[in-house]
């Protein structure tokens, strides 16, 4: 039994550049153990600002970002020991092999792993076996985003922050990352998933917020998604000509 | 937490051709540099064999010094010798190097290969420390982590420094070995400091030129922007302002020319000896005519003296700003420390020359005596006592290493500050 207990939560969370941009504006959400939150919304809508907020990359302007309790502004290094990341286009260090890089990583999470870890790992996301003592600088980006995901699960943290990590992969290799991400969810870690895949969305999520001009505009559960087309919501908020008609249809 | 990021960067050093190129360009500049000076030394020391001073002579000379292996610097000019006769100081030639390919380049000592081609390495390896990472996107990857960045950086500073010196290290480490099988490169537990001190500061330059790189690689977005810039400082620091600061020291201090002050000697010895024709009188006896002639003599020795002296506060004026101005650069800090140390700077070849006017004036007496009343006279032998290094370090060396140590911390504090600030996105 997974507890309920709340691994990331964004308090009223802006954020407005120097140049005066407002890319975040006053959000709420909250992410409890053992689920996985879609975040969908147009480029700049503000899904990456958010993610970023929680790794330190940004300080917000107002409100607060906490993992597991802890305020990331304030304990930026303890936050960070409850998180991963898997950017939309993992980089990793080309002269290394990827067990070399997923090595590093673990080592910077806290982990010692063994050869036999570090493989065990790699087969888990379905690299190929050849490609294990192979510099990386030759992979392919499904490629890198599996070792990547390696690298994610090789630091044990409670929460999972991806940005966009199935855009460009082949379709199996989607499906691949997908059938991982649930395990992970089974074991008790929270995902908060940025996204333009609306249907992978809609199968995987348990929570979908969807932002707009960097505010979270809606959020549903799993449970009320079953009744609501997630697709023609989004298309709704996001204003497209086929919806607009829709609605003024209605109207 | 900074361990295993160390050993990433050396690890990663390890794996690229930068690596490959710094490391064989090192272990061949510095092995050869040693290599060649080691035979100019020995051709040196061939020549103060055959022409030093015998008991009596009085001519002032010192063999080459050991440390000009490493940094040659004025040792040429140290241990030239000079004829001192009753009208004059002459210089003679000696200890003049053999290779002649040496008027026309820069002499390839150690302090060169370390001052130009180490300070290159150390920018190579700096330029595109933070920038490259965030170009590639691994510093978000990085970051990400819990790691602080200026465990990062300080990260990248270890690994980088150590990649960069440990192959000179190991050549220069084991050319000192094989210099040690030569008695004459027998050292003192000072000449050890000394050693000890040069490498120090070949250090401490290498580490102030990979900290400008990483302070550049902060502040640029790009590497190639940050290699540009870069390349630029370099030329500037390490050619340009040392040179420019001279020709500029030259223009605000006037000193005589050489050639000018040696005609200005003629015409005094000529006036003199003119002079002391016109006042000869035979009936003097021998002790008068002596006695005259000595008046005329001891007017040209006070004369030149004072012409000397004047030359010599001109001059340590020009030297005096020269080193004001090109320490504008910190390679000039670094030119003059490892010089200082090694006993071969300018200061040395001032004191030098100092010691054998002193040298010229305590025997002067005993050569009028000789040339004049044919008197047995035996003169001390001439020997000079290079600086101790207490000596050279209250004479300036503090301020060199204090001002290479004062730009390393402001580079490495600026980068901090910048990487602190720094958007990783």
């Amino acid at each position: 039994m997974i507890s309920q207990e709340i691994v990331l939560e964004a308090k009223d969370l802006s954020k407005r550049y120097e140049d005066g941009q407002l890319a975040l504006d006053h959000i709420h959400l909250t992410l409890r153990r053992g689920q996985i939150y879609s975040l969908l919304g147009a480029n700049g809508a503000g899904k990456t600002t958010t993610i970023n907020l929680f790794l330190d990359f940004l300080k917000p302007t107002t409100g607060q970002a906490f993992v597991c309790g802890i305020d990331v502004e304030k304990e930026p290094l303890e936050a960070k020991k409850h998180l991963a990341f898997v950017s939309e286009n993992v980089m990793l260090y080309g002269n290394f092999t990827a067990r070399q890089n997923l090595e590093f990583f673990a080592k910077l999470g806290g982990r010692i792993l063994t050869k036999e870890d570090v493989y065990a790992l790699l087969r888990r996301v379905s690299l190929q076996e050849k490609a294990f003592e192979q510099r990386v600088k030759s992979f392919s980006k499904g490629m890198r985003q599996k070792v990547g995901l390696a690298i994610a699960i090789a630091k044990d943290s409670d929460v999972i922050l991806l940005d966009e990590p199935t855009s460009g992969l082949d379709p199996k290799a989607a499906e691949e990352f997908q059938v991982i991400l649930k395990e992970l969810r089974a074991e008790g870690k929270g995902i908060l998933m940025s996204t333009h895949d609306i249907f992978r969305a809609q199968e995987v999520a348990d929570k979908v917020g969807i932002m707009k001009e960097g505010r979270l505009v809606l959020e549903r559960s799993r449970e009320e998604l079953f009744e609501e087309d997630l697709v023609k919501i989004y298309l709704d908020y996001m204003g497209s000509p086929r919806s607009m008609g829709e609605r003024g249809g209605r109207a | 937490m900074i361990a295993p990021l160390v050993k990433k960067e050396i690890l990663s050093n390890l794996l690229s051709y930068k690596f490959i190129v710094v490391f064989l360009m090192t272990i061949l500049l510095t092995a050869l540099s040693m290599g060649i000076m080691y035979r100019d030394f020995d051709a040196r020391y061939a020549d103060y064999m055959l022409i030093r001073p015998g008991a009596g002579d009085l001519i002032t000379m010192t063999p080459p010094n050991p440390f000009s292996v490493l940094a040659r610097g004025l040792d040429e000019s140290i241990g030239r010798s000079y004829e001192i006769n009753i009208h004059d100081v002459v210089v003679r030639s000696g200890q003049k190097s053999n290779n002649l390919i040496f008027r026309f380049f820069p002499t390839p000592d150690l302090l060169y290969t370390v001052q130009v081609v180490l300070s290159l390495a150390a920018l190579l390896f700096g330029f595109d420390q933070v920038c490259r990472e965030r170009e590639q996107g691994t510093l978000k990857l990085l970051l990400s982590h819990s790691v602080s960045r200026g465990e990062l950086l300080l990260s990248k500073w270890v690994g980088n420094f150590l990649t960069l010196v440990l192959p000179f290290l190991t050549v220069f480490l084991l050319a000192l070995l094989l210099l040690q099988l030569d008695p004459r490169f027998s050292l003192s537990w000072e000449g050890w400091l000394r050693l000890g001190l040069m490498l120090f500061l070949f250090l401490l330059y290498v580490a102030l030129f990979l900290s400008l790189g990483i302070l550049v690689s902060t502040l640029a977005k790009r590497a190639a922007t940050s290699l540009v810039i870069l390349l630029f400082l370099w030329a500037a620091l390490v050619f340009l302002l040392p040179n420019l600061t001279t020709l500029a020291a030259r223009q605000m201090v006037e000193v005589p020319s050489v050639r000018g002050l040696s005609e200005k000697r003629q015409q005094i010895w000529t006036r003199e000896i003119l002079l002391g024709i016109r006042d000869f009188d035979p009936k003097a006896g021998q002790q008068g005519v002596a006695s005259s002639w000595r008046r005329h003599f001891d007017v040209v020795n006070h004369e030149q003296d004072a012409m000397e002296e004047e030359y010599r506060h001109r001059f340590g004026r020009l030297v005096s700003v020269a080193k004001s101005l090109n320490r504008l650069s910190p390679v000039a800090s670094f030119v003059y420390g490892v010089n200082a140390v090694a006993g071969t700077g300018i200061e040395e070849e001032s004191r030098y020359k100092e010691e054998v006017l002193r040298y010229k004036n305590r025997v002067y007496k005993g050569l009028i005596d000789k040339s004049m009343l044919g008197k047995e006279v035996s003169f001390p032998a001439f020997h000079y006592r290079y600086r101790s290094l207490g000596e050279t370090f209250r004479e300036g060396l503090w301020f060199d290493l204090f001002w290479l140590a004062l730009f390393t911390v402001l580079f490495v504090v600026a980068s901090a500050v910048a990487f602190l600030r720094y958007d990783v996105r």
